[in-house]
């Protein structure tokens, strides 16, 4: 500590930051980071605000006020898409959530060979997603994947299936995709809090004799809700926006089966050239997620409370 | 501590069970790779036999050595891949620290309200601002350059790097910084020589999965903002599997395999960094 | 180690220095299909001697990104000098104001019906540059494993019963149905609904005239393929087809004339011209695709040039006979006498030139392709009745008009 101090008397005769105020310093922290993002981003993002009052296209633009919106709102294939993509949500989010959980006691576990484990759950979330996509393609491919191969042998189906060619098997082997895309990360993030947990608590636990399963339910659990609810949120919103993996596998279809909110918007604005439409699209998206966060959020107050607080 | 042990001990029943669990889960996160090695293993002619097959005589590594003159620009966009994603992680670390920093310890004006809007932009994808941000990257004359896949890839990633690391920097005792700052050290002096060192952990954590954040989304931005050749990442370089008439499947997974070989290898490094970072994190919201 | 230091070097050169180069002209040429092909490289190599300081950046991009790509650079204020691309895609581009007429010899003997793909009203858009008709491939090898006498079937009944004659006696499907989300599904559908005497739009007064009983016959006999084709038809198309007739496991589709060569040679394959359907004749869909020249690029003249070179009479037979392309001049009348069209399989090709029907050119063609593919992919997953498909594919039609 003296070592410090003596080190900081020295310092502290070139520094102007010491006796600045904390708000200033603060700004002067953000400041870089804010103008970089208002710079790369805010623009685009205004853009795309005013866009969305346009019927827009490759020739030039005239503004129309609020008829893209109000042809959304009436729009029943809009509102299909609207339920499409939060069931996809919801679906997807929760099996990445329980996988997560089952996979990180699972690496918890005082078995031999864990760390070689949890070095092999993590290839998903390193590679590239675009390279991890094309190999369920490969998968999903009824003539030379090994899933239709497997179904053959074991009798199910007399002939090769193709998994992308309907209408329920495509969704479904969509949120397959994501979810594998998705739960190394939280797996590992839930790993990480588990072991931040105090052994005490366990021990006090197991010695007044409860079992594995109640010592799960009613320490590990509560400890890491925290984690679990902060992932949670972090993972509906990257999932909600999901696009190469769906776009690679299906680019949305067949029939419109997996086409969620960010495809519709990709696929008019780029794929159709309506720009206008496309913003008035991405718009939406932006006010869904926030009025979803925003719910999430208020729930998670009462969660907090609930189970105690940091 | 002979007793608490017994707490950790399964029954042979229990062992199995955890084994075979762990078997189920781990085929489900490797099968792809799998598949993409049996692929690549196989002769182009017969690549589409079915019914499935999983074994046969005329599997070779040909692919392996053919790829690299299929696409001669290979090992260039292995290198690429990488070089983009450490810099986007650099120049991320660089706006992300002191931001951190700040919504961790300090109080100012609009705080919260800028830290919403910072989450606000995860919100978004690249893919529905496109054309407005070659827009902008074209004004500012980043096109077709190695800058016109950094720049966007580190806006985008601003943003997740400030919320993971502001809660890793919240745990640092206040205490240490106060004893600094009594002592007359300058804010600046505080952040660098006290909390730095002591946020390590955090670091490295967060800068890997800045890193991966960086490595897995090249693929929009390097195929929309960039047309020259040499400086495409892999996953746009595999593209060029695709020929008129078919897609050499077998190289192309060949290809995106050994194309990660790199980032898992340098992974496999810091895995052990990187579990006892998120461990001393404690990530406790 | 000295390679990672060069190339980092470079890296950081080419980086800093992009906007230097300003001195020699350079033209961005963007070729769809992902691969350039001999003949034309040999024209854009002659070119470049013949032009000191002008350069052309060839940029071969797959036929299913390359036409988004040019319209997304055009859009975005950075348009390509020259590109090669569907017919399809003039009326969007010659509308929007994006490219410039073409300079076409009013004497340049082109079959019948390529100068409509690219005139919009009376003005020529496009160089046409490729030109395809379609016609059945059948394996007779696996036509006669199942018991079958391997010969043309006329009519659809006919294609039909031989589909399930394989499909009864052999592994194989009978027939490849492409049913993807690309734009080769439309050609698909319409080679058969040519082959019905069935029309998209009048030719003559613009008209959208796809509710008919034409179209719904069409349909139909898509919906019964189905039971003799391979499996999952919305996940295929043609050129994947194409891989799947290779393997042996499909006995027959329609292609154009370049899959001749593309098919392996243990394959006893029989070519025969599109079966006809109870309303009409034989046909098939003409398409071509042309050369564009876009405006704003400040080297529209050498652009010009460019372009009618690659398409001239000598290169475009280079072209044409290289890679396999119905003819889409009359090189007789230009002086060839021993055209590569007048034996083997190439008078089943040209025979349909006259029957055919042409690609309908709209400005929205990518609403066009969705019409279609959401009425073919409606019958092939048994969404919905053949009359109700029809009727709601005509109503998207006239949103996209």
């Amino acid at each position: 500590m003296a070592e410090l101090s003596a080190q900081a008397s020295h310092a502290a005769a070139n520094s102007r930051t010491r006796t600045m105020p904390e708000g200033l310093f603060g700004w002067l922290l953000v400041g870089p980071a804010m103008l970089f993002i208002a710079v790369i981003v805010a623009w685009p993002l205004a853009e795309t605000i005013r866009l969305s009052f346009m019927d827009a296209g490759l020739g030039g633009e005239k503004y129309v006020g609020l008829a893209n919106y109000e042809d959304l709102a009436d729009s029943r294939k809009f509102h299909q898409t609207v339920v499409r993509t939060f069931y996809w949500m919801f679906l997807s989010v929760g099996i990445k959530l329980v996988l997560g959980l089952i996979g990180a006691t699972l690496l918890n576990a005082a078995v031999p060979g864990r760390a070689l484990f949890r070095v092999l759950v993590m290839p998903p979330w390193v590679i590239p997603m675009a390279i991890g996509c094309i190999g369920w393609l490969w998968l999903y491919n009824g003539y030379f994947g090994v899933l239709s191969g497997v179904l053959m042998k074991l009798g199910i189906t007399d002939g090769p299936f193709e998994f992308l060619a309907y209408k329920s098997s495509a969704f479904y082997s969509a949120v397959v995709t994501d979810v594998w895309v998705g739960t190394p990360m939280v797996t590992l993030f839930f790993l990480a809090a588990m072991q931040g947990v105090s052994r005490d608590l366990y021990e006090a636990a197991w010695v007044d004799g409860a079992g594995r399963w109640y010592r799960f339910r009613r320490i590990t659990i509560p400890q890491i809700m925290p984690v679990i609810v902060s992932m949670a949120l972090l993972s509906a919103i990257f999932t909600f926006n999901s696009f190469e993996i769906i776009w690679i596998l299906t680019e949305g279809g067949p029939r419109s089966a997996t086409t969620t909110l960010i495809i519709d918007t990709y696929k008019v604005a780029i794929g159709n050239y309506k720009f206008g439409e496309g913003a008035a699209r991405a718009v939406i998206i932006v006010i869904l997620l926030a009025a979803f966060s925003l719910i999430y959020l208020f729930f998670l107050n009462k969660i907090n409370k609930r189970y105690g607080a940091k | 501590m002979g007793r608490s042990d017994m707490m950790d001990r399964y029954s042979k029943l229990q062992m199995v069970g955890i084994y075979a669990a762990l078997a189920v889960f781990l085929t489900f996160i490797l099968l792809p790779f799998f598949e993409m090695f049996m692929a690549s293993l196989r002769p182009l002619e017969h690549l589409f036999r079915s019914p499935y097959q999983f074994w046969s005589d005329d599997f070779s590594f040909q692919a392996y050595k053919d790829m690299w003159v299929t696409v001669p620009l290979l090992g260039r966009y292995i290198f690429n891949s990488i070089f983009i994603a450490s810099s986007v992680t650099l120049i991320t670390m660089f706006f992300v620290v002191p931001a951190a920093y700040a919504y961790a310890r300090l109080q100012f004006p609009f705080k919260n309200i800028t830290l919403g809007i910072f989450l606000g932009v995860n919100m978004f994808t690249g893919a529905v601002l496109l054309i407005p941000l070659y827009r902008v990257l074209r004004t500012m004359g980043l096109l077709n350059s190695y800058w016109a896949m950094i720049v966007p890839g580190v806006a985008f990633l601003i943003p997740t790097g400030i919320w993971l690391l502001r809660s890793y920097l919240e745990k640092i005792p206040r205490e240490l910084e106060e004893a600094a700052f009594v002592d007359g050290a300058s804010r600046m002096y505080t952040l660098r020589r006290v909390v730095l060192p002591l946020a390590v952990p955090g670091l490295i954590v967060v800068s890997v999965a800045v890193f991966i954040g960086a490595y897995a989304q090249q693929f929009l931005f390097a195929i929309t903002f960039n047309q020259t050749r040499e400086l495409q990442p892999l996953p746009a370089g595999l593209f060029e599997f695709i020929g008129y008439q078919s897609v050499t499947w077998n190289e192309m997974m060949a290809a995106a395999l050994v194309g990660v070989l790199p980032v898992m290898l340098i992974f496999l490094f810091l895995q052990k960094y990187l579990v006892a970072g998120l461990t001393a994190g404690a990530v406790k919201e | 180690m000295k390679l990672v230091i060069m190339t980092l070097g470079a890296a950081l050169l080419s980086g800093a220095a992009s906007g230097a180069l300003a001195a020699d002209t350079e033209l961005h040429f963007i070729m769809c299909g992902g691969e350039v092909r001999a003949a034309d490289q040999a024209v854009v190599d002659q070119f470049e001697k013949d032009h000191e300081g002008v350069s052309v950046n060839l940029e071969a991009v797959p036929w299913g990104t390359c036409q988004d790509k040019s319209l997304t650079l055009a859009a975005a204020g950075d348009p390509p000098s020259i590109a090669y691309m569907g017919s399809r895609t003039l009326r969007q581009l010659a509308n929007n104001d994006l490219i410039v007429p073409a300079n076409i010899d009013a004497a340049a003997p082109y079959q019948p019906g390529v100068m409509n793909t690219v005139t919009i009203e009376g003005t020529q858009w496009g160089y046409p540059h490729a030109f395809s008709t379609k016609a059945l491939y059948i394996n007779c090898g696996i036509i006669e494993e199942s018991g079958q006498e391997c010969v043309a079937p006329a009519t659809w009944d006919d294609m039909y019963a031989m589909a399930k004659g394989v499909v009864d006696n052999t592994e194989v499907a009978g027939v490849g149905l492409s049913g993807k989300d690309f734009d080769n599904t439309m050609h698909q559908f319409l080679n058969y609904l040519y082959s019905n005497g069935g029309t998209v739009i009048d030719g003559a007064t613009g008209e959208n005239k796809l509710d008919s009983k034409e179209t719904r016959e069409t349909l139909e006999f898509y919906g019964k393929l189905v039971d003799v084709a391979q499996d999952g038809p919305t996940a295929w198309e043609r050129s994947q087809l194409r891989d799947l007739f290779n393997d042996g496991k499909i006995a027959m589709y329609v292609n154009g004339p370049w899959g001749h060569g593309q098919h392996n040679e243990d394959i006893n394959q029989l070519v025969a011209p599109v079966p006809a359907g109870p309303s009409g004749k034989s046909g098939s869909i003409l398409i071509t695709d042309s050369i564009v020249v876009f405006k704003g690029s400040g080297h529209e003249d050498l652009a010009h040039d460019l372009a009618q070179r690659i398409t001239s009479g000598d290169s475009q037979y280079d072209l044409d006979s290289s890679w396999g392309l119905t003819p889409i001049l009359d090189y007789t009348k230009l002086g060839k006498d021993d055209p590569y069209y007048n034996d083997g399989i190439w008078p089943i090709f040209t025979a349909s030139i006259s029957t055919g029907g042409p690609e309908p050119l709209v400005e929205d063609f990518k609403s066009l392709q969705s019409v279609f593919t959401n009425m073919v992919q409606g019958i092939i997953l048994k969404d919905d009745t053949v009359d109700n498909l029809v009727t709601i594919a005509a109503e998207e039609l006239d949103d996209a008009l």
